[in-house]
Formats: C-alpha cells, structure tokens, sequence
C-alpha cells in the first residue's frame, strides 16, 4: 500500500513540474550574446550559399551563420508571422519587398536600418535606387539579400541555327518569334500553370507598354478592367493563340524545358544563370542573356523589371546587435563579392565586381540611366491581389478567352484590398 | 433469400456486435474477476483515480484539436491576415461563402471525389477480391493491384502529374496505339482535371480496400455459405443474399473510411495541379489551405474550415446512422 501511494505521489511531483514547467518561461539561451546567428529562410536550396556567408563572416566579424531553410512558402511565411507572438525569434529572416515588407513593419516588428542605408548610400555600397523599395514611412527596413533584374534568356544553338540576333527593339523580337514559328520551333517558355510565375508574361507587357500605368496599378490607383490593361491582356492572348508558348501544363523544371531546347527563349530573373551552370550550360556558348526591349518605342527609358529580396531582423531580436552588426557586414564588398560568386548572380552592392563578365555587364548596364528599374509585380501586388492574379492568370494561360473574366474577378479583390489600406503612393 | 433465412440463428455472430459468443462477458469480467478480494480492491481504489490515468491522453486531444476547433470556429467570424488582431465581422466570411464562385467549384470537386472514390476504389476493390479470393493462387492476381499501395501520396502525385502532362506518357501512349485523345489535356480543365485525379487515387487505393475485403470474405463463417449452396444458391444470388450481407459490418467501416478521406482531400491535389489551373480542380480542403496559408485570408479560411468540418461531421454521422439502422434491423 505504501509503495502504491509513493508511486502516485512521485507521479503527480512529476506531473506538476512537467506541467509548471512547460508553462514557465523556460530558458532556450536564445538570449544575450551570440556568436552565430539562425537565418531563417525561404530559400531551402541557397543553404550552401548560405553557410559560406556564415564561414566567412565568422572569420572577419566573428558571427557565425546557421541557416534555418524552408523550401515550401506558406509555411515559412505562417512561422515568420507566428514568431512575432513567441518566444521562438529569428536572428535574421528573409522576407519580400514591396506590400508584405509593409505589412509586417506595421506591426512594428522589424528592426530599422535607416543607419545602415544611410552610410551605405554616402560610401556607395548601397544603391540610391534602391532605397525606395526598402522604405515604409520615410525609414529604412531590412537590407537587400539579393537583387536581380528580369530579361530574356536564349538558347544560342537555336539562335544560330536560323541566324537571329539577340534583338533590341519589339518589332525584331516579334520577327525572331515569328522565323521560329515558322521553322516549327516554339519561341518562348511559359511557366507551368501550377508554378508562381504564371505573372511574368502579364507583367513585361504591361511595364513595356505602359510603366506609369504598371505603378498606378500597383498602388490601387488604377483597375484591372483599366483599357490599358485590357489592351495588355488582348495582347499576350493573341500571343497564346497565335503559338508564341511553350504548353504550359508542361511539368518538366524551366531550367530542363529551357536546355532541351523545346523553347527558344526563357523571360526569366537573373538568378536563372544559377540553374544553368548547375545543368553544365555556358553563358556565351550554350545560352545567352538580353534585356526586354519596349512594347512601346516611343518610351523613353527601357522598362527593367527587377526584384529584390530583403534580409531583416526583428526589433525585438534575440541579440539586436549582434544581428545589426551582421547586416551591416553584410552590404559590405568583401561579403557581396563572395554572396554574388558563389551563386553567380548579380551583387546588390554596385561597386562589387562579378567574376562572370557577362552578369557584370549586365550589373552595368542595368544601373545605367537609360533604364527605369520596375519592381516585380510578385512584390508590387498586395498580397490577396497577386493570390487572385496567380490563380487567374494561370486558368488564363489554358483558355485566353476568359480574359476579361480574370480581370474583373482580380479587380474586385484589388478593389476590396484597397477600401482597408492607404494608398501606397 | 438471404443470410438470415439461411441460417437465424447465427445471425448474431455476423452482426458483430459482439465478439463471437461469450465475448462481451469476458470483457466485462476482466481480469481479477473472481479472483479474490485484494486485487479487486486495488483496482477499485484505481478506478477512483481512472480519471488521472486518461488526462495526458484528454490533455492532449483538448489542447491540439478541441481548442484549435474552437479558435478556428471564433476566427471565421473574423477578418485576419495572421498579423495583429483578428477584427470581429459577424458572419460576413459566411455570407462571402454563399457568393464565392470558386467555392461552388471546390464543392462540386469535392462532391465527385466523394461520389469518385466511394465508386472506384471500393467497388473495384470488391470486385477484385469477390472475383479472387477462393481461386488457387489468387494472391498472386491481387498483389499487381497491392503494389500502388506502397507509394506515398506526394510521390503518387509527381509520377502521375508527368504522366498526364500535355506531351508526357499518357498521351504518348495514346498517339503510339493511333487511339483517339492523344492530345488530351488531362489536368489542364476542369472537373476533367478532378476525374483525372479521382482515376489515379482509385489505382492506388483499389489494392488496400481489396485487401480488406479479401479479409473480410476469409472471415466469413463457412456454415452459411455451405447452407446456401445446399439450397442451390451461386454466383450473383449467393454474394447478393449471402456474402454481401455477412460482410456488412466491413464494408460499412470500408466505406465509411472512404467517405471520410474523400472529404478531406488534399495532398494529391496539391502536388499535381495546387487546385489550378485556375481554381478548376480545388477541393474544400485545398480551398481551405489556399486561403489560410496562401492568400492569408485567415478569417475566410477558416469560414471554409467549418464548412469542411460540418459537411464531413454531418455525412459521416448520416452514413453511420444508416448503417446502424440497417444492422440494427
């Protein structure tokens, strides 16, 4: 009898401490000082990247990196939102520019960096350009992670089999599309309809059409059902239609479609060179890159559509300054010029030379005075806008009739959005 | 004829309600009964802390399930979109339900994986084990059919969404044998998209129901059969009056099971189409999920969320209601 009792006794201690335990503050030592930091992430594959960058910081600010990646998007986005109630914090996190980045400093979360983009700006590490998409009511948040400009990837081997020329203007893209037509090779790649890219095409149209009209509707300043945009729409329909797309159900990868050889050309991030070299493609030999000429000759700067993602940390970060200090390292040149090699793309740092001469020259280019940088419209949409437009340019991609329909269901979404939230303007 | 006049007296034993003669007694009985008065007063002073012995178990169903039940309940009567505070609208997420397009088109998806894998699956599962399971080597015909089975849901999902792409195997195939439809596009419209699916899950389900059925039709008492076939009774009129309403109390847990999982469906959606083109193939619970953890839409969602959770409470309770009204007659 006795020992049962002690047996339930011993039990119940147990219990209760368990209980008092799980329910007490606890103690994970995720706060003080650190010495590596847990970059949480949504870009599983950038891993190795990702611990080069903490390797080498480690060695030159004592900080090390410990790379926390997720490949699937809703999740890492529902952990990033859950963390600002618990007590489970990033030390750093990636995140989008644009409406999302908006969102969540509202909720005064995340750290300011106006310090940062301050010096940055003055000693040239940061791009001036920039510094727009990185500002929510005049301050500064997060730093660029990464940053890449939108253009058309070919395949030389086509190209030089029916003697096309990487062209300049609209009209001789049309005219090289239509000699591949003809010769009974598709021109262009389009995405898979269950792929988040089913925008691109929507979008190059549009800003190489229309820019100003391209930010309107980004801001809620314009409508979907707008006639420019409808234009637009009429536009890429007559394209499908007229058998300028590769078939969109196609579930192979873009980097495979695009190195069989099934489409000429890809319209892709410059983060696409990454996917080539893994695949044994050479930039010059096997494929090439130029940027989207206008719809509209008479614009007077050529539209480039590019995207840049932010590196953040929390304003109430485990170690606030041990995670300020990393982001200060790391728009410095010696981390750019290592974060741009390794992946072989484009370095948000302008003064950082890319080893690949073909990505610098598009670097160059890209910052030069004749282009009118447009952010990418996966950042430019408010969220529950560019949900909408996903599903419905991608139900677009398989019957280009609907057209109108897609647009007065996305406007009605845009509209709704925009009775809640202030103009972006 | 059927089991019942065949035999009434042995009734009982098939309806299983029950396990075989003497088997709710001995349970009742448990161990100690009978067996002397000091292990019977341990287990009674037990009994008085039985609740003590089930709290981690209730613990843990009220804090992972009953709980968040009832913070999506509250959600769906909110609009929130994961930041902040939930802000109260009343049943304004339900009213946008009633309006949704793409909701309707996520329950008539729903609705054909229901009627499409209570069909499929189950039926053809039955029928490969009524026509296997006493023929000599019958294993051997039912493992082709069992093999799917071993496939993940995701992985199921993948093979077959190459498969059935514009110019994958599928059509290949066709175009190779000159059949019609070689340039099918299987996943690319609606609801062919969902019966496409729907035929995929039945190849990979067809073998685990088949092989419960086959367990069933083992288990079933030799007697009665033997009696009905001295009564001249076979093929279509012995499983019709005989097997069939033997192996009621498995196939009611067989469809029942079905039923569920229908209603639930997710993953295999979700890795060959993401509910696309367009919305075109969404279930309730691919709807659910798009709008929670994509759109961000978490009031709305979880409107869908209840939704989904009346429609399967209410159906599974309906069928079993059914079911027991039936054996209880």
């Amino acid at each position: 009898m006795m020992s049962s009792k002690r047996l339930r006794v011993t039990a119940l201690t147990m219990g209760a401490l368990l209980v008092a335990t799980g329910c007490g503050s606890g103690s994970d030592g995720s706060g003080g000082k650190k010495s590596e930091l847990k970059l949480y992430n949504d870009k599983g594959a950038w891993t190795p990247f990702f611990e080069q960058m903490g390797a080498l910081s480690k060695q030159q600010n004592g900080l090390g990196v410990k790379p926390v990646g997720y490949t699937d998007e809703p999740t890492y986005t529902a952990f990033i939102k859950t963390s600002f109630r618990t007590k489970v914090k990033p030390d750093l996190f990636t995140w989008t520019t644009g409406g999302r980045l908006e969102e969540i400093v509202k909720q005064n979360q995340v750290a300011d960096t106006s310090d940062i983009w301050r010096a940055g700006v003055q000693s040239g590490d940061l791009s001036a350009a920039l510094q727009k998409y990185y500002t929510v009511k005049g301050k500064q948040y997060c730093v660029p992670l990464n940053t890449a400009y939108w253009g058309m990837f070919y395949n030389k081997k086509i190209f030089d089999r029916y003697k096309l020329k990487p062209p300049t203007t609209w009209a001789e893209l049309m005219k090289a599309a239509e000699t591949l037509k003809s010769k009974g090779q598709v021109p262009f790649h389009h995405s898979s309809p269950t792929s988040l890219f089913s925008f691109v095409w929507f979008e190059q149209l549009l800003a190489g059409t229309d820019p100003d009209l391209y930010e309107r509707l980004s801001n809620g300043q314009a409508s979907y059902t707008d006639p420019g945009v409808v234009k637009v729409m009429e536009q890429w329909k007559s394209m499908i239609e007229g058998g300028y797309f590769s078939n969109p159900g196609d579930k192979n990868d873009p980097a495979d479609h695009f190195k069989s050889g099934k489409a000429a050309m890809a319209l892709m991030g410059t983060w696409f060179n990454t996917s080539m070299t893994q695949r044994g493609l050479k930039q010059g030999k096997d494929y090439g890159f130029f940027m989207m000429p206008n719809v509209a000759p008479s614009l007077p700067k050529r539209s480039l559509v590019f995207e840049s993602g932010p590196l953040c940390s929390l304003r109430k970060a485990p170690d606030g300054e041990a995670s300020t200090k990393f982001l200060k390292w790391w728009v410095t040149p010696p981390a750019q010029e290592k974060w741009a090699n390794t992946r072989g793309d484009v370095s948000g740092n302008p003064k950082v030379k890319v080893a690949d001469p073909a990505l610098d020259k598009i670097t160059k280019e890209a910052g030069g005075a004749g282009n009118r940088l447009v952010l990418r419209y996966f950042e430019a949409a408010p969220p529950p806008v560019l949900t909408e437009a996903l599903s419905g340019f991608d139900g677009f991609l398989g019957k280009p009739g609907t057209y109108l329909d897609v647009l007065k269901k996305i406007q009605k979404v845009n509209e709704e959005y925009w009775k809640t939230h202030e103009d972006g303007s | 004829m059927t089991a019942n006049d065949v035999l009434p007296g042995r009734a009982p034993v098939i309806k299983g309600k029950g396990s075989g003669p003497g088997g709710r007694g001995r349970a009742r009985g448990g161990p100690g009964g009978g067996r002397g008065r000091g292990r019977a007063g341990r287990f009674a002073l037990f009994g008085r802390f039985r609740f003590l012995y089930v709290s981690p178990a209730l613990v843990f169903v009220a804090v992972l399930l009953y709980l968040p039940f009832l913070w999506t309940a509250y959600l769906s009567l909110t609009t929130y979109d994961g930041l902040g505070s939930p802000a109260f609208t009343g049943l304004d997420n339900y009213r946008r339900l009633l309006e949704d397009e793409a909701l309707l088109t996520s329950i008539r998806n729903t609705l054909l994986w229901v009627a499409g894998t209570t069909l499929l699956p189950v039926g053809l599962g039955l029928l490969v084990a009524v026509l296997s399971y006493d023929l000599k080597g019958g294993s051997w015909f039912r493992l082709p059919f069992l093999l799917p089975y071993a496939m993940s849901g995701a992985g199921l999902g993948l093979i077959w969404g190459f498969i059935l792409q514009p110019e994958g195997m599928a059509n290949q195939v066709l175009s190779f044998l000159g059949m019609p439809g070689g340039n099918t596009e299987f996943l690319q419209d609606g609801p062919r998209n969902t019966i496409a699916m729907i035929v995929v899950w039945a190849w990979q389900q067809l073998g685990v129901n088949m092989l419960l059925f086959v367990v069933g039709l083992q288990s079933i008492p030799k007697a009665p059969i033997e009696a009905a076939r001295l009564d001249g009774a076979s093929g279509w009129r012995m499983f019709r009056h005989v097997i069939w309403p033997l192996m009621r109390p498995l196939t009611t847990v067989v469809f029942g099971l079905a039923l569920v999982a229908s209603l639930k469906t997710f993953d295999i959606v979700w890795v060959m189409t993401q509910g696309g083109p367009g919305r075109t193939s969404e279930t309730l619970a691919v709807t659910m999920y798009r709008d929670v953890f994509v759109a961000d839409e978490y009031g709305y969602g979880s409107a869908v969320a209840v939704l989904l959770t009346t429609i399967t409470g209410l159906a599974s309770y309906i069928y079993l209601r059914r079911q027991a009204g039936r054996e209880g007659t």
